[in-house]
Order: structure tokens, then C-alpha cells, then sequence
């Protein structure tokens, strides 16, 4: 490490063929050009929403399982939204919050409880009911959950990250078991909400509760997955954004260079929030019942995993993050059970062959998060798509002499815990992470 | 004042009578609650990592014991010295599964870590937290399991408050292993190593600590006093269940926090606390059963919020 010297890092990195080509992304060749190519920046972008616009096109005839697809994709459109919001308040600040499925509830009672909801008059319930539209409600639950987000992140600003961890979590748990047990919200019963009202649009009349025809809630997850991806773009290039990538590297100096500490941390609690709560709102509307039981710490644990995933802080990476784990939970996993012993586990007269027959797979969503936190934590901190500004940074173009590590929460030394952490901070930011394999190779 | 003590002396259960029976529950409990957060507190003084998974070690305790106790075929409690043989193998087994376990999570899992920003061990330990959970739930199921009732039901009465010889037994050998900890910590080489790692992690390695050993060490210790935990746990509460561990930790975690995260004398007093904290809150509250862990993860709130240092920490500045 010591044995470096940044220059000869920049003159390794400048030709940025020698310096990126340890990553699969970038070795990987699809039709002439690496992975990395397709995931990053605006080809991503459209690629996925051709795809996803195309998608509930696909006749009946050609796949017969495309609507239990277009509903497994809603969901996990709704889980892209809170990987977004939750990657703006670990990915960008750098604040670990480990109780981020309380913003989510509180999005879905909003919808619950402004439609009038609950389980008890699901029967007679008819769906002429007038209730608040849907799209107020949407910005009443965004709103209330960001007003929550301001009133969990005020006291705990001075924290440091691994208490305000742990009170995140307290949090995350205190909401829902205050759901749970008051009378207004019908307790562990849960609430139903009605779902929107049909929309009247040039293609006909759109209706949101048609099993046969999943694609308007399809599209509306879409673009609101879309709106929030556009929303975190534009943050990070802003003057907030930089100024949470600031907290993020270094609370002192950032506060010294004129950070407001308090209103940026703030900004970002409540904004992860807002998008939580939308994400809420879309859920209980979608599902459309609520219940306490379905917002445990696993789902704040889920969703941490898909930011961790793909990459703290790069918007891509969080997006394909959540797009596989939410995938692979609710599409994959519960198909692959009922082959999976009916081939292998269990003899033809039903007797099981093996311990894995009592095994249900599609319960298994939860060890493969744990196992894949570790394993990425261990081998690629910085994710499968790393944050740009990191790429930025091994091209050599600027970035590097700010001495801005892209995954600084997870990749840099703390300053001043080593004694010369100071001296080498600069070659730390520069190859920490996967790049001290490449330094073993090359050095 | 003369009309509340007639009231006391007449009710069928006194109120003073109900109150120190609540105390009663709450002082066996706090000795569970300060032995799995000494763990935390041991681990936090000497790498300032929350060793998220420490409650699912304390959870393997309670389930590799359930499986020993089946496995003998016990159901109903054996004579007295059957019992004290038993109650010894199976704190024997509890905490070597835990400090084996503690050890090579530390091993496999944190130690690589040791140098990453402090946030990665963290998370690392919440995977790891979620593969013990559901490993356990693969092996047990997600329903609750009953342990059976291998100690017998006997005690001793002081007015209307019941005194079980189980609490006394739990609160006793808690103690007693607390003592240990205490002793082990002041009077041995290891225990001065762990001291001087804690302060200062290079100055201790100049002086010629071994750093590994005693990072092990730590953890050793932190998981066999969550192995007793467990036992206890499976004696006094009989059901074993896979998500056990992630209340029990955070409830400990909150505990060591009370007392100042590192110290020890402040988890033992935290574990106390919280232990009569949560019994009363149960007998007082309104609905108090259904609000305890609300009403705990308020106190971890308020505590760090208030005086993040806890009751006997001491107060650090921000590094920089």
C-alpha cells in the first residue's frame, strides 16, 4: 500500500483499459462490448425501459405465466422505489438505516386508512365508496412519511453511524407494533384499501383491479420507479448530493468546508422517507390489504440487502440490486418449490427421499439475502455496478485528487483509527476494495 | 396512607405483594438479559463493532440444547442429582456451541473486515444474523417448540410473593459466571491483554498483545456467557423458537447500552434494569404485554438520544 505512490496510480489508471479490466463487468463480453457498457448511464436505462414498456405485450399464447409475471414485476417495481429511497439515505449519506420498512408502513396505512379500509367490511365493501384520490393520497402518505423521517432523524443526528443503526431499527420495530395494537388501525386484522378507480384513457378504460389485465398497475409501478431513478439522478449531481457524499467521507471536514449538518442529513432522512412512503402507498394499493405481520425488520433487511447488492450509492447497481433479490423472491422462488420435490425430493408415492423434502424453497428468500450480504460484503464491497463517481475516480479524471472514495462507508479506512490511516488515505481511496487483489497481481 | 395499607393487607394478592413479584420476575430476568449483554458489551469494548448476530448465538444455545434433551429422552424432571449433572452438561454444551460458534463467525466472517470502515462488519453480521436464523428455522421450523420441563416446579413463599428455586438457581450461577468474568478480566494475563486491546488496539500489539488471540478470546468468553443465557432461557421461558435471538439482542443490545457500551459493571446493571424495566412495564402499562419491546427500543432511543455514553460510561469526543 505504502509502496505506491499516487502518481504511479494515475499513470496506471490513465489508460483506463489496464485499470478497469480486473472487473467482470467490464471482462464479460456481450455481442462486442463488456457488461459495463449496457449497466451504466443512460443505455441502462433505456435498455430496462424498453424491456419493461414492451413487456405486458407479450401475448397470452407466447407465455402463459405473463400475468402472475406483470404482478411478480409491480412488486418489484415497488421494491426498486425503496432501494432508490433508502440508497439516498445509505448510499449517498452514508447513514445506516436499518428501519426503513417504517416508512414503508406508514405509507400503506395512509392508503388504507384514506380509503376508508378494513378487513371487517371487505365483503360489502363496493368499490364506489368515495374515498380521497388516489393520487392525493399518494402525497399525503410520501408526506407523512417524510414528516416521520424529519421527526426519527432529528434527535438522532449526533449519533454515530452504528448507534443511529440500532435506533433506526428500534424505530423500524416500534411502528408497526403501534399498528398492531391500536384499535384505529383494526390491530393484527389489517385494513384493506380500495384499490384506484378505472382511469378513462385514449387506449380505453384502464382498470386496476382486473386480474385478467395487470398491466396499468404494471405501468403505473413503472413510472413511478422511473420518476424516482430520475429523482435520484438529479440529487446526486446536485449541490446536495455532493454535499452527502461530503458526510458520507468525513462528517468533521465536511462540516468545516460549511456543510449544515443538521438540514443535509435531515434532507436526506426525509427524502428516503417520502419515497418509502410512496412506495407504501403503491403497495397497499396493489395488494391492496396491510397488515403489521407483512412489514417485519426482514424487509428493512431486504431492502438494505438490495442496496448492498448492487452497489452503495450507484443508482444502476440499486436498481438491478432490488430487480433480482425482489425477482428472485417473488417470482423464481416460488415457482422452483413445487418442481423441485415433485423431481427430485419426493418418491412418486409421495414418501419423501430426502431431509430437503421438508425443505420449502420458496422460504428460502431470507438465507439467500443473509448469505449474499456476507458474501458481497467480504468479496465486493462496492457491489456489482459500482457508483460512477468511483469509475470517475479510476480514470484518473479529477475525482481522485479530492481523495473522494466512491463506497466510502463501506471501502475507506476510518480516519484516525490507524496511525498512518492519514498518509495513506490517498492511496486507500483510490485502490480499497477490489482493487487490492489487483494491487497483489500487480505488485 | 393508613387506608392504602388496609387496602394492601386485605386485597387477595396485595398490591405491594404484586409489585415485588413483578420485581422477583424482573431480577431473573435482568440476569439472562446482562449475560448476553456482556457479550455485547466485551465485543463492542474491544473492536467497537454491535455484534448483531450475538442473539442468534444465544438462540443455537437454546436450540442445540433442545435437541440434547430430546435426544435423551427427558421429559419431566429427573431426581436431584440427575438434575444437577443435567443442568451442568447442559450449560457445559450451551456454551461451548455458542463460544465455538462466536469464535469462527469472528473468524471466518469479521476478522477480514478488522481494517474496512466500521459500518462493514456491521452489516456483515446482520447477514450473518439472518443465515443463523434460517439455518435454525430449516432444522426446527418456524413454529414455536417446547423445551420440556425438566426442572421441577418447587420454591418458597414470603408473603404472597413466590420465590422459585429456578430463579434463585438462574440468578446465582449468572452472578457467579459474572463474578468469574470479573475476575478473569482483573487477575489474569489474557484478562489485562483484553484491557489493553480495548484501549488501544497498536499500542497493545507494540507492548507485544496478541491481538488475534485476544480478539478470539473476547469472543469466546461473549459467547459462552450467551450459551448460559440460552440454557436458562430453554429452563425458565420452555419455548425454542428461531427468531428467539433477535429479540433477546436487541433487548440486551439496549441493556449494554444503558450501562455504557464497554463496560462491563454498566451491562450486568443494564441487564438488571432492563429486566424490572420490562416486567413492570408488562404489569403496569396498559396492554403492557403487547408494547414491552416498544416500550424498550423507546429507552435504547431515549438513552442514546439523552446520554449516549450510558449510566456508566464514560463520555468519548469524536475521533477525527
Amino acid at each position: 500500500m505504502a509502496t505506491k505512490s499516487p502518481l504511479k496510480v494515475a499513470s496506471q489508471t490513465a489508460s483506463s483499459a489496464v485499470s478497469t479490466a480486473r472487473d467482470w463487468t467490464h471482462e464479460t463480453m456481450i455481442a462486442g462490448r463488456p457488461v459495463i457498457w449496457y449497466v451504466t448511464g443512460w443505455r441502462f436505462a433505456i435498455i430496462t425501459l424498453i424491456v419493461g414498456v414492451l413487456l405486458p405485450l407479450v401475448p397470452y399464447s407466447a407465455y402463459p405465466d405473463i400475468q402472475s409475471l406483470l404482478v411478480a414485476l409491480t412488486s418489484v417495481f415497488i421494491y426498486v422505489m425503496l432501494a432508490l429511497g433508502l440508497n439516498v439515505v445509505v448510499g449517498y449519506a452514508g447513514l445506516l438505516d436499518l428501519g426503513y420498512v417504517a416508512f414503508y408502513v406508514i405509507g400503506a396505512y395512509t392508503m388504507a386508512s384514506g380509503t376508508f379500509g378494513s378487513l371487517l367490511n371487505f365483503n360489502e365493501k363496493p368499490f364506489s365508496i368515495p374515498t380521497f384520490p388516489f393520487a392525493l393520497l399518494l402525497l399525503a402518505g410520501a408526506l407523512i412519511a417524510g414528516i416521520f423521517g424529519i421527526l426519527l432523524g432529528a434527535p438522532t443526528l449526533r449519533l454515530r453511524g452504528d448507534y443511529l443503526a440500532i435506533v433506526t431499527l428500534g424505530f423500524g420495530e416500534i411502528v408497526p407494533i403501534v399498528f398492531q395494537h391500536i384499535p384505529t388501525f383494526y390491530g393484527s386484522l389489517g385494513m384493506t384499501s380500495t384499490p384506484p378507480p378505472p382511469v378513462n384513457t385514449p387506449f380505453g378504460l384502464l382498470s386496476f383491479t382486473d386480474p385478467l389485465n395487470n398491466a396499468p398497475f404494471y405501468y403505473m409501478a413503472l413510472l413511478f420507479a422511473v420518476l424516482v431513478a430520475i429523482g435520484s439522478f438529479a440529487l446526486r449531481n446536485s449541490s446536495i448530493g455532493r454535499a452527502w457524499v461530503a458526510i458520507r467521507e468525513d462528517e468533521t471536514a465536511a462540516e468545516s468546508s460549511g456543510v449544515n449538518l443538521v438540514r443535509t442529513k435531515l434532507l436526506a432522512y426525509a427524502l428516503g422517507a417520502f419515497v418509502g412512503g410512496v412506495a407504501g402507498v403503491m403497495q397497499a394499493a396493489f395488494v391492496p390489504s396491510v397488515n403489521p405481520v407483512n412489514f417485519q425488520f426482514q424487509i428493512s433487511i431486504t431492502i438494505l440487502a438490495m442496496v448492498v447488492l448492487g452497489g452503495l450509492g450507484s443508482i444502476a447497481g440499486v436498481i438491478l440490486g432490488a430487480m433480482i433479490l425482489q425477482f428472485l423472491y417473488v417470482y423464481v422462488l416460488q415457482r422452483i418449490n413445487d418442481p423441485i420435490h415433485a423431481s427430485f425430493l419426493v418418491a412418486s408415492n409421495g414418501a419423501p427421499l430426502h431431509f430437503l423434502s421438508n425443505v420449502d424453497f420458496s422460504s428460502l428468500n431470507y438465507l439467500i439475502f443473509g448469505i449474499l450480504l456476507v458474501i458481497m460484503i467480504l468479496l465486493r464491497p462496492q457491489g456489482l455496478i459500482p457508483d460512477a463517481r468511483r469509475k470517475r475516480e479510476l480514470k484518473g479524471e479529477g475525482a481522485a485528487q479530492e481523495g473522494v472514495s466512491a463506497i466510502g462507508l463501506l471501502e475507506q479506512e476510518e480516519a484516525g483509527i490507524g496511525i498512518g490511516a492519514a498518509a495513506d488515505s490517498l492511496d486507500e481511496t483510490e485502490y480499497s476494495g477490489a482493487g487490492s487483489d489487483a494491487q497483489g497481481r500487480e505488485g | 396512607m393508613l387506608t392504602l395499607a388496609t387496602v394492601m393487607t386485605h386485597a387477595a394478592i396485595s398490591p405491594l405483594g404484586f409489585f415485588f413479584q413483578q420485581i422477583e420476575i424482573g431480577i431473573t430476568r435482568g440476569a439472562m438479559y446482562a449475560l448476553i449483554a456482556l457479550g455485547y458489551t466485551l465485543v463492542y469494548g474491544i473492536i467497537e463493532l454491535i455484534n448483531f448476530a450475538h442473539g442468534d448465538i444465544c438462540m443455537w444455545a437454546t436450540i442445540v440444547t433442545l435437541a440434547v434433551v430430546q435426544t435423551m429422552g427427558i421429559t419431566a424432571p429427573p431426581n436431584p442429582i440427575a438434575l444437577v449433572g443435567l443442568l451442568v452438561l447442559l450449560l457445559v454444551i450451551g456454551m461451548t456451541v455458542s463460544a465455538t460458534l462466536n469464535v469462527t463467525i469472528e473468524r471466518f466472517f469479521y476478522k477480514p473486515l478488522r481494517k474496512a470502515p466500521r459500518l462493514a462488519p456491521l452489516i456483515a453480521a446482520i447477514g450473518v444474523s439472518l443465515i443463523l436464523e434460517e439455518v435454525a428455522a430449516l432444522w426446527r421450523g418456524r413454529s414455536f417448540v417446547g423445551f420440556p420441563s425438566i426442572f421441577p416446579d418447587v420454591g418458597i413463599s414470603i408473603g404472597s410473593v413466590r420465590i422459585a428455586l429456578l430463579d434463585v438457581v438462574i440468578v446465582v450461577v449468572s452472578l457467579a459466571l459474572m463474578y468469574a468474568l470479573d475476575y478473569f478480566i482483573r487477575h489474569t494475563r489474557m484478562g489485562k491483554a483484553m484491557r489493553a486491546t480495548a484501549q488501544d488496539p497498536e499500542a497493545a500489539a507494540l507492548m507485544g498483545v496478541n491481538i488475534n488471540r485476544t480478539i478470539s478470546t473476547t469472543f469466546i468468553i461473549g459467547g459462552a456467557l450467551a450459551g448460559a443465557a440460552g440454557v436458562f432461557y430453554n429452563l425458565y421461558i420452555q419455548q425454542v423458537w428461531y427468531f428467539t435471538g433477535f429479540q433477546l439482542g436487541l433487548i440486551a443490545f439496549t441493556a449494554a447500552v444503558l450501562g455504557g457500551i464497554g463496560n462491563i459493571y454498566g451491562a450486568v446493571l443494564g441487564g438488571f434494569l432492563i429486566g424490572l424495566i420490562e416486567s413492570l412495564a408488562i404489569a403496569y402499562v396498559p396492554n403492557g404485554f403487547a408494547f414491552s419491546d416498544a416500550i424498550v427500543f423507546a429507552i435504547l432511543v431515549l438513552i442514546l438520544v439523552v446520554r449516549p455514553s450510558g449510566l456508566l460510561g464514560q463520555q468519548t469526543p469524536n475521533k477525527v
